[in-house]
């Protein structure tokens, strides 16, 4: 949930903008700002540069390397390119991002603020509060909802059953879709928000303009409002990729990773090797690849505000 | 006036809340005299936790001015594991005296959570009470006993009476091979396809119960074994791991067992015992002696009937070749923290929780086999189990998991591959190759053997 | 066809197919909802034989509610202010003074927005065993506050830049220090603003499982999302009508605080208006 950082590349046009007042002591003026890089470097940085660390080590829960772990070089990577689990993790990983973020939450979040944007106010409201619902709620109660839902004899199979479809054990024989489709409800609210604001930020007469020349719906959302709102589609792609590349919860509480792994994207699998199977070498190597794509969007999200500026 | 030192100050003292909650005193320290005692407690396992209780009431008053603090964990075995161990690697939050299974015994020694209790022993008067088979199971590499154990176990098959002679399966059973199982389990199906007719636990969902309570009874009945005691060495690439994956394989295809989906449920075992055995839906699963502590008065799910409904059968080896049956025992133990601030009143504590009364009290709630001689004869303890001759015979058949610190790490690898066999994900044969293959990254390829 | 009715045919063909993406989304709560006040609740949606609040009163126990979500509270509510206090001190110059540092600072900070916070769990437990931090409330509160930092240092400096320089400059000429400035002319304007940090990051804080999961070990000290979690892995089972009286226990105080912000702020995107675009 952080809705917040949606308009954030707004504000960077500001930095330095405000001129300075020389009465005051350079020195010192700074000093407040101490809190808050002690923290981000002690919190952040340090976990950070940790998982690098000790992802060459053999460090464990139990066992000799509890005590003293050994320095193993690249050990925890070899085992990783070795190991079937880890490549399937990443596919699965990259398949969870894709079809519920990517794919799900984008284009879901940008066609319910399409048609909020059309459709009547009382109905809008009671969507979005519907939507948002599922994003606001704890975690693990949604996680609770939505492993009901899957369940056996949960809400789908209830529903299929009613329409004459037989349902099946979804959590079991379809992990990914459940977890993709979970994900789906639990973040759309975001996308969302975020399109409505950007198409509330879409000069009116511009639109009425192409509407006059007669232009077709599509013909105008494909040319007139896609690119107009296309920095805040970058935005958010960025952002629910970031989101839903941690997502751990949600999936741990429904499947677990299972069956067989089948489910196990790579903040499961780091949890599961580090504090369930104990090898907390082996886990930080997993969170480690894991910081590295986070830091890879990262950037990438960073460079992109950086060329909003004008 | 100046208020921007202050406010920095404010924030400089906002972090220094950080620093004084890590200086400030943790339990077990000794201005405070407190002991912690970690252990884990269930909806279906309170047997311990009222020991503990009842030994804090004793320890207290007689060690006046201490305090007992329990730290309960509620928590499946595995999470109960993983919790204890992320506590026991920092000083602060390791506790005194703690709850361990015997499996983790030497690994922890490795780790150095354990405090070495041999002097300690020398001096306690019942230590003599106990078996010679109980005090090996706290005994570490090093020779030095670091844990006690509470009782012991054995892992039988328990069946329902009824179920089976609906099917025309005359009773008391013993299956004396593997294909006997499956006939019987076979008939019970065909007769009613409603009931599960032979449950084998499978998957990482039941954690160590799918070894302890299925694999292992396979394995150690087919002449291969998981660890080589003589060479010291992991077995690798045995006929026998392969023919215990397909036998789960074959229940599991055949629906002889629940579904696969209700197998990787770490909660199935309430199921068994709550539902499934007590309203006749199930024939037989494989469980440990403990299984009346669930059905007794008291227990989670208190069933009258099942001293006359159920019945014990031991476990058969694959082709029934000697010796006739197969069970494995484990247990778990009281331990000191190595790290303990009061050593010795951390030992006096772990005393009164073992005491002939507390002992009792446990191995009678939990359903333990003794290991205390004075326990054992106690005519209370005798009563209280109608089958306590049944399961304590079966130690003569039992097997003890490989004591080595690697181990845990090497049953994780048998509980993935019977869930990859069980789920279609794999065939055994390939199941058990990535399993040689994990067994060797684990402990190295110096330390395992072909057969 | 005039364009009056295309619009509306449009705004109905709109209306249904919101209206259809409601119930989907709203679905799988309704089992929350119907199982909490059914005591045979499973995982179906049923309508209850006899619904009562028999889950509720139930639940209401100490152990198993009162303390868990007094825990909640404790570590939401400090995280908030440790939040608020820091954001603000760092926001403060980081709007008002020019220096090289701003750029490098910022764009860094915007980085850390966009770590996966799940990733460092394994490593951040080693620190805190390392630090000797495990188990304890203030420095999980501290580091939940530190995951936030980030996005709440971006929103203040955000509600700063958008108050006039000139307010403070008149208090400066009258003597005032710039810090004074920062307490006597910024905060009272941007206290809304303020609140609307608050409350993100409390309700970020109150929502969260896996940093207090792998943090807080003692049972007396876990907020409500680890010992609901414990509580369904022990009960699962057998007690879903309490698991969903108890969820919607600790729901609650999230959806009156969204409610509050989006209700404050005019709309249901609050905080897009409430930033400065």
């Amino acid at each position: 949930m952080s809705a917040p950082k949606i308009r954030n590349f707004a504000s960077l046009r500001n930095i330095g903008s405000l001129s300075n007042v020389s009465s005051l002591k350079r020195s010192t003026r700074f000093l407040p700002v101490v809190p808050s890089v002690v923290l981000l470097v002690l919190f952040l940085l340090a976990p950070v540069v940790w998982s690098f660390v000790s992802s060459f080590t053999d460090v464990s829960l139990s066992g000799k390397s509890a005590r003293n772990p050994v320095w193993v070089g690249l050990d925890n990577y070899a085992r990783m390119i070795g190991d079937p689990s880890f490549p399937a993790s990443v596919w699965l990983t990259v398949v969870f991002v894709a079809a519920s973020a990517v794919v799900g939450q984008n284009i879901l979040g940008l066609g319910l603020a399409l048609l909020m944007s059309r459709a009547g106010r009382a109905i809008s409201a009671v969507a979005g509060i519907a939507v948002v619902s599922a994003w606001i709620l704890p975690e693990i109660v949604a996680a609770f909802a939505a492993y009901a839902y899957f369940n056996r004899d949960g809400t789908l199979n209830q529903l299929l059953a009613a329409i004459g479809l037989e349902g099946t054990d979804w959590l079991y024989s379809f992990p990914m879709t459940a977890i993709i489709l979970a994900n789906l409800w639990r973040g759309t609210a975001f996308s969302m928000l975020v399109y409505r604001a950007a198409l509330a930020a879409v000069p009116r007469d511009i639109s009425e303009a192409a509407l006059m020349d007669g232009a077709g719906s599509w013909q105008r959302l494909a040319f007139i409002t896609l690119p107009v709102i296309r920095s805040s589609i970058a935005t958010n792609l960025m952002l629910i990729t970031l989101q839903t590349l941690a997502v751990f919860t949600l999936i741990w509480i429904m499947t677990a990773g299972g069956p067989a792994n089948a489910s196990t994207t790579l903040p499961v699998l780091a949890y599961q090797e580090a504090f369930k199977f104990g090898d907390i070498g082996y886990g930080t190597a997993v969170a480690s690849v894991i910081i590295v794509i986070g830091s890879v969007f990262g950037i990438a999200y960073v460079r992109l505000l950086r060329q909003e500026r004008p | 006036m100046n208020l921007r030192p202050r406010l920095s100050a404010i924030a400089v003292a906002a972090l220094m809340v950080v620093a004084t909650a890590a200086c400030s005193p943790g339990p077990g320290e000794p201005q405070a005299r407190t002991l912690t005692v970690m252990y884990q407690k269930t909806d279906s396992f309170v047997a311990l936790e009222n020991v503990l209780k009842d030994a804090k009431g004793e320890f207290e008053a007689a060690n006046s001015g201490i305090t007992v603090e329990l730290e309960p964990i509620q928590a499946n075995d595995d999470d109960y594991g993983t919790k204890l161990a992320l506590a026991q690697r920092s000083p602060e939050t390791a506790p005194d005296v703690f709850y361990e299974d015997t499996f983790k015994v030497r690994a922890d020694v490795e780790a150095g959570y354990l405090l070495k209790l041999d002097e300690h022993l020398q001096k306690w008067e019942d230590w003599k009470q106990f078996s010679e088979g109980a005090k090996a199971a706290g005994r570490a590499d090093d020779g030095g006993i670091y844990a006690v154990p509470l009782g012991t176990d054995t892992r039988a098959i328990w069946y329902n009476k009824t179920v089976l002679q609906k099917a025309g399966i005359p009773v008391p059973w013993q299956p004396r091979t593997w294909q006997e199982i499956l006939d019987t389990a076979r008939k019970i199906k065909a007769n009613d396809p409603s009931v599960v007719p032979f449950n084998m636990y499978a998957g990482k969902g039941t954690g160590e119960g799918t070894v302890m309570q299925s694999f292992y009874e396979l394995l150690y009945g087919t002449g291969a074994a998981l660890y080589d005691e003589k060479d010291r060495k992991w077995v690798v690439g045995s006929q026998g791991f392969t023919d215990s994956l397909t036998f789960l394989k074959t229940l599991y295809d055949e629906g002889l067992a629940v579904t696969p989906a209700e197998a990787l449920d770490a909660n199935v075992w309430k199921k068994v015992f709550g539902e499934w055995l007590p309203q006749g839906k199930m024939g037989a699963t494989v469980e440990g002696s403990y299984a009346p502590s669930f059905w007794q008065a008291g227990g989670s799910y208190e069933w009258p009937g099942y001293a006359t409904e159920m019945g014990v059968a031991r476990f058969p080896t694959q082709n029934g070749q000697e010796p006739g049956g197969v069970s494995m025992s484990g247990g778990w133990t009281l331990a000191v923290g190595a790290g303990t601030a009061e050593p010795d009143l951390a030992f006096k504590f772990l005393t009164t929780a073992l005491n002939k009364k507390n002992a009792l009290a446990f191995d009678i709630n939990s359903s333990q086999i003794a290991v205390r001689a004075d326990v054992a004869a106690d005519p209370a303890y005798q009563s209280a189990n109608p089958f306590i001759k049944e399961v304590s015979e079966l130690v003569d058949v039992t097997h003890y998991r490989p004591a080595t610190a690697d181990y845990p790490r090497i049953s994780t690898a048998v509980q993935v591959a019977t869930e990859s066999v069980i789920t279609g994900k794999q065939s055994p044969d390939e199941a058990g190759a990535v399993y040689d293959q994990t067994v060797r990254e684990i402990v190295g390829d110096d330390k395992v053997i072909q057969k | 066809m005039n364009p009056k009715g295309i619009r509306r045919r449009t705004r109905l063909a709109a209306d249904a197919a919101l209206a259809v993406v409601a119930l989907c989304f709203v679905l799988p709560l309704l089992w929350l909802v119907l199982a909490a006040v059914d005591t045979e609740a499973g995982h179906e949606i049923n309508w209850p034989a006899s619904p009562s609040f028999a889950n509720f009163t139930s639940i209401l126990t100490p152990d198993l509610l009162f303390r868990p979500l007094a825990n909640s509270f404790l570590l939401s509510a400090g995280t908030a202010c440790v939040n608020l206090v820091v954001a603000v001190l760092a926001a403060y110059p980081l709007s008002r003074f020019q220096s090289r540092f701003n750029k490098p600072y910022l764009y860094a900070v915007l980085f850390a927005t966009s770590l996966p916070i799940t990733a460092i769990m394994v490593p951040v437990y080693g620190l805190f065993v390392q630090l000797h931090l495990l188990d304890s409330m203030a420095a999980t509160i501290f580091f939940m506050a530190t995951t936030t930092l980030p996005m709440a240092i971006w929103m203040t400096r955000n509600f700063i830049d958008s108050i006039p320089l000139e307010l403070e400059e008149a208090a400066w000429v009258d003597g005032a220090s710039g810090m004074m400035g920062l307490r006597t002319v910024v905060l009272p304007l941007m206290r809304q603003g303020l609140g609307v940090v608050f409350i993100f990051v409390f309700i970020q804080a109150w929502g969260n499982f896996f940093i207090p999961f792998i943090l807080l070990l003692s049972a007396s000290k876990q907020p409500a999302a680890v010992s609901i979690f414990g509580f369904f892995g022990q009960h699962g089972a057998v007690a879903y009508g309490q698991l969903a009286a108890f969820s919607i226990l600790y729901s609650i105080p999230v959806l009156v605080l969204y409610a509050l912000v989006s209700r404050g702020s005019g709309d249901s995107f609050a905080l897009s208006g409430a930033m400065k675009g």
